[in-house]
């Protein structure tokens, strides 16, 4: 440790002033550990929703009037069919079902279980799911909110719809779906299609939309255009749009807790500057004593930037530490509500550890630049003064 | 025949106090010899500190040139003059401007820092100059916890640390007793037996007539009065 004498005074420093320090420290620390839960919540959603959505179609087509989604005949899928480079052309059924008057609604998804194309898409969240016993009668796979929603409503193993007709339709519960799918699938109640039809009261001879893929990505945009010339009534949405729509979400609520955070990192760097810039007489009086003493300005600032470069780095370490603790140990609690808070049943979701190095570097600039700016700013103010002057 | 180590020439030194101009030196020559043991004797304001400061290159003349060691240094870049500075110049102040919350030891290794020396030769510098200046049973107190004489022992040890030869002191006994004054003149004499150049500015009547100085310049108003 004493092998350099520079090496030995930076440590004599920070050794020196470790209340000053320690509470430095501790402010970063909070600042940091905001940032990075942010940030990783962030990543981590981003991360699961472009993984859940990679099993999505490619394209989904709908009927519009007056500006609204309405059912789509089924001839439009012999049209589909027909147009070169389209693949597993395949209707669904679906639509909210409200489970409260005000609040509660859940997606009821309506599944062909016998053709294999349709329920492919939901391979990843129904998993390995028994269909033939699954099908044999009446039941359900519900998303975790739903689940909780109708415990806490007393329907532990089924659920009496209420069909467009006013009768009554009891659902089994089957099973539930994983915490890992919960993004995208908890509100989701999945059943056969037929079911789904007479829940939602839609006739044999409609469908709500109908999904197909297009293997070859570079045929997306012209393909695109082809199914928009088949009918005026008729609007694709593709993945890409899909996915925009979940990551804008999410980037919305970041974007907005980054801006919260960088107006904490100005505050505080202006704290700094401040306390930096009145450099306390004894402070000053030191660097000009230093400068008297054969030091250069250059010499000064190394001393100091390095001095404040240890004390980021290690608020740097523990405050992101810290955070991916909280984040992807414990689950983010609090913090992870405002950001799946939009939904309208609670949503309880695993966090996958995702550690973008781009974030990373991303919360260490937004930290370390203004800190080292605001601390080397009035230490350089100082030390280009006359070395007499500072010492006075 | 003694070489110059410190040449003065024609050197002014002019403040601005709003739109009025100050003359604190002005027209200053002067030489002065290797290993010259010289006193700068005055009232306060009299000039002989900001001289003193010019001669250290923590100052800069409005006009007129410093030699120090052949090398012109009123017009040094500020990396160049504080290598130079260090390397040549040890300076002993009159508050004596130690680092109080450190201790003499760190106090002394100061100038050493920015001279890219190992900490093993850093020891030894250290531990031999302390030696010089008597201070060496204190190496591990604090400087805030030493008298007066014992914080200027300190000043001395840390201005003869990186060996310089030429040693500028600025009132050097100003907050010394009679016994601690007496002390450092013998210091000064010691340093002087081993070649030192030694400049004082000073108004200790102390500092008159004393065996081991060469000249005492009294000065007044900014300018020399007789070279003595």
């Amino acid at each position: 440790m004493r092998s350099s004498p520079f090496l030995y005074f930076l440590l004599l420093g920070i050794a020196r002033q470790k209340g000053k320090h320690i509470g430095v420290v501790s402010i970063s620390l909070v600042v940091l550990f905001l940032l990075s839960s942010v940030l990783f919540i962030s990543s981590s959603l981003h991360h699961t929703i472009s993984s859940q959505l990679e099993s999505e179609p490619d394209f989904v087509v709908q009927r519009i009037r007056g500006g609204v989604r309405v059912d789509a005949p089924v001839e439009w899928i012999d049209k589909l069919v027909d147009i070169y480079g389209t693949k597993s052309v395949t209707p669904r059924v679906y639509g909210r079902y409200a489970l409260s008057p005000k609040h509660e609604w859940a997606l009821v998804v309506g599944v062909d279980f016998t053709d294999e194309q349709s329920h492919k898409g939901l391979e990843k969240l129904i998993g390995d799911t028994n269909l033939k016993q699954f099908l044999k009668s009446d039941q359900m796979i519900v998303g975790q909110g739903v689940a909780r929603y109708l415990k806490s409503h007393f329907y532990s193993d089924s659920y009496s719809f209420m069909t467009p007709e006013g009768a009554f339709k009891k659902v089994d519960i089957f099973k539930e779906l994983s915490d890992s799918s919960s993004l995208i699938s908890n509100n989701m109640m999945i059943m056969p299609i037929d079911l789904a039809r007479e829940v939602l009261g839609v006739d044999d001879e409609s469908v709500t939309d109908i999904a197909l893929s297009v293997p070859n990505d570079d045929e997306w945009s012209s393909i695109e255009d082809k199914i928009e010339s088949l009918y005026y009534d008729i609007r694709v949405i593709t993945k890409t749009d899909v996915k925009r729509i979940y990551e804008n979400l999410y980037n919305y609520k970041g974007g907005l807790f980054l801006v919260l955070f960088l107006i904490a990192i100005v505050t505080f760097s202006l704290i700094l500057y401040q306390r930096y810039a009145m450099v306390y007489s004894t402070e000053r009086r030191e660097i000009g004593l230093l400068r008297a003493l054969g030091w250069s300005i250059s010499d000064v600032l190394r001393l100091k930037f390095l001095e404040t470069l240890v004390v980021v780095v290690i608020s740097f370490v523990v405050g992101v530490a810290m955070a991916y603790i909280y984040v992807f140990v414990l689950g983010a609690p609090l913090l992870v509500d405002i950001f799946l808070g939009g939904d309208n049943l609670s949503h309880r979701i695993q966090l996958l550890p995702v550690v973008d190095l781009s974030v990373l570097s991303s919360i260490f600039l937004l930290y370390a630049v203004p800190f080292v700016a605001s601390v080397l700013i009035p230490v350089w103010r100082v030390a280009v003064t006359d070395p007499k002057e500072a010492m006075l | 025949m003694m070489s110059p180590i410190i040449v003065v020439e024609r050197l002014y030194r002019k403040f601005t106090l709003g739109v009025e101009s100050i003359t604190v030196l002005e027209d200053i020559d002067l030489t002065i010899d290797r290993g010259e043991c010289i006193v700068l004797k005055g009232i306060s304001g009299s000039g002989k500190t900001t001289l003193l400061s010019i001669m250290a290159g923590l100052d800069k003349p409005t006009e007129g040139n410093v030699i120090i060691d052949s090398e012109s240094i009123a017009k040094l870049p500020d990396l160049h003059i504080s290598k130079f500075r260090a390397k040549k110049i040890g300076m002993i102040f009159q508050h004596f401007n130690l680092l109080e919350h450190l201790s003499v030891w760190d106090n002394v290794l100061v100038p050493l820092v920015p001279m890219g020396i190992d900490m093993d030769r850093a020891r030894e510098m250290i531990e031999s100059s302390l030696a010089l200046a008597n201070i060496s049973h204190k190496s591990d107190t604090l400087a805030s916890r030493l008298s007066g004489g014992e914080k200027q022992r300190v000043a001395i040890a840390r201005a003869l640390v990186s060996n310089p030869e030429i040693i500028l002191c600025d009132e050097p006994t100003a907050n010394l007793d009679l016994g601690n004054s007496v002390k450092f003149i013998e210091i000064l004499q010691k340093l002087h037996s081993l070649g030192k150049t030694i400049v004082v500015a000073t108004h200790d009547p102390l500092f008159d007539n004393l065996p081991f100085e060469s000249r005492v310049i009294p000065m007044a108003n900014g300018k020399i009065e007789t070279d003595i």
